[in-house]
């Protein structure tokens, strides 16, 4: 006999309620019975992040071209929706239901980012948001982004990614150093010797079956779904979002070189 | 105001499926809703429970004894109790949810839940289906369809292992 069958109703949903998203679409093949037991709103709706209303509240999504629970969890991983006029976008992890977030280009601290003659502003047809950061020429390059772990999903391992496009021709950009750290208790210059190196471009066809997929303390950059690239910054846990603001940041102040031919989409945060 | 409580101490005796008499303090049956209902309502000294069995209402008052001596210096040793508690085999799991379901313990339902809910993740089909006894009803164009729906569903490395 079925051991589920021994279960009562109630007792079912709470238990796949404690399986992930993945488990529970992946256990509706198991029988009739549990596809329809998986359509269950109060499955989807614990899967959402407890505070998913007041999160699209700030936004200009509708939730109601949903008519299913479900639905919206799989609308908001699939097509992220854009917070507070623009600064931010959410979006789940398919995954595991967790929060994601990327800070806008214009939300981050950019040095030199106001003057014309280093970096520009402009729409670009791949981007969720109405304008990018693109970088003409510097020699000081130096990113930050910031999200209070607060917004996060609570007791998670997060990592941080410079999303971004290079030009045809992009220079001084072969490596950069990129940091993770609580705003409220790291200061600024202990963390910079901490930086690991990131490389911007992707390890080169030619050397992706040489198993020199890491080199020492960083990594290339990937590319993603969404016809953008992305390089991990760092990680850390959002514990119970007590820790204050997090900031991620992507540095080359040393070697004054000039740099050219990034276009920065933003900066994300995603379960890791 | 230093009177003792200590020599009054209400007892009460629960009889499992099985007419196996089990005497406890009281206090102890409080942290079960249905329990707590009936002792505060109906005042009684001996509750019946026909459907469940003894071995599982062992287990269950071994939980509440722990449970009521957990203070923050020994909340570690508790974990490692409660870890323990559910790692048994899956029918004896399911007859202490099912039992913690009537009685209406809350955290500790919540914790047998999760407890079963891991012996489905990151499982594969087949084994799900072979560890819970479960047979498909679906016909194999069916199945296959669905794969192909939600194919990241399916990828990944599921654990096939049915212990």
């Amino acid at each position: 006999m079925n051991y589920f069958e021994r279960l009562p109703e109630g007792c079912i949903l709470e238990i796949l309620s404690h399986t992930t998203p993945v488990d529970a679409v992946r256990s509706c093949i198991l029988s009739r019975g549990f596809k329809s037991a998986l359509e269950s709103e109060i499955i989807w709706e614990r899967f959402l992040p407890s505070d998913y209303q007041e999160i699209i509240e700030r936004s200009e999504f509708s939730p109601s071209v949903c008519t299913t629970k479900k639905e919206l969890y799989f609308r908001l991983c699939e097509s992220p929706i854009l917070l507070d006029g623009g600064k931010l976008s959410f979006s789940l992890d398919k995954h595991s239901g967790k929060k994601c977030f990327m800070v806008a280009p214009r939300e981050l601290i950019i040095s030199w980012g106001d003057n014309l003659n280093h970096w520009q502003w402009k729409p670009h047809p791949d981007s969720r948001f109405s304008e990018v950061a693109s970088l003409s020429s510097v020699r000081r390059l130096d990113i930050r982004g910031k999200i209070g772990t607060k917004m996060l999903s609570p007791k998670t391992d997060y990592s941080a990614y410079l999303v971004y496009k290079l030009v045809d021709n992009p220079y001084g950009l072969e490596s950069a150093n990129a940091i993770v750290r609580f705003v409220d208790y790291e200061s600024d210059t202990d963390t910079e010797n901490q930086a690991n190196t990131v490389k911007l471009e992707t390890l080169p066809e030619s050397r992706r079956n040489g198993g020199y997929l890491q080199f020492k303390n960083g990594k290339f950059a990937s590319m993603r779904a969404d016809g953008w690239m992305e390089v991990k910054m760092g990680d850390f846990n959002s514990k119970k979002g007590g820790d204050g603001p997090v900031e991620a940041r992507l540095i080359e102040i040393k070697r004054l070189h000039l740099k050219g031919g990034l276009i920065v989409e933003g900066i994300e945060f995603r379960p890791k | 105001m230093a009177s003792s409580t200590t020599g009054e101490k209400k007892i009460l005796t629960l009889k499992g499926g099985d007419n196996e008499e089990f005497i406890l303090e009281e206090s102890l049956v409080l942290q079960s809703e249905l329990l707590k209902n009936m002792v505060k309502e109906e005042r009684v000294s001996s509750i019946p429970l026909p459907s469940i069995k003894s071995k599982t209402l062992v287990k269950i008052i071994e939980y509440l004894k722990k449970h009521a001596e957990l203070t923050p210096s020994n909340k570690e040793e508790f974990k490692n109790f409660e870890k323990e508690f559910v790692n048994v085999v899956l029918e004896e799991l399911l007859d202490i949810t099912v039992a913690v379901n009537y009685l209406k313990i809350n955290g500790l339902l919540e914790f047998c839940c999760q407890a079963v809910a891991d012996r489905i993740k990151d499982k594969s089909v087949e084994a799900v289906r072979k560890i819970f006894r479960i047979e498909s009803d679906f016909t194999p164009e069916e199945e296959s369809e669905f794969r192909k729906e939600t194919p990241e569903a399916f990828e990944g490395d599921l654990d096939d292992t049915t212990n």
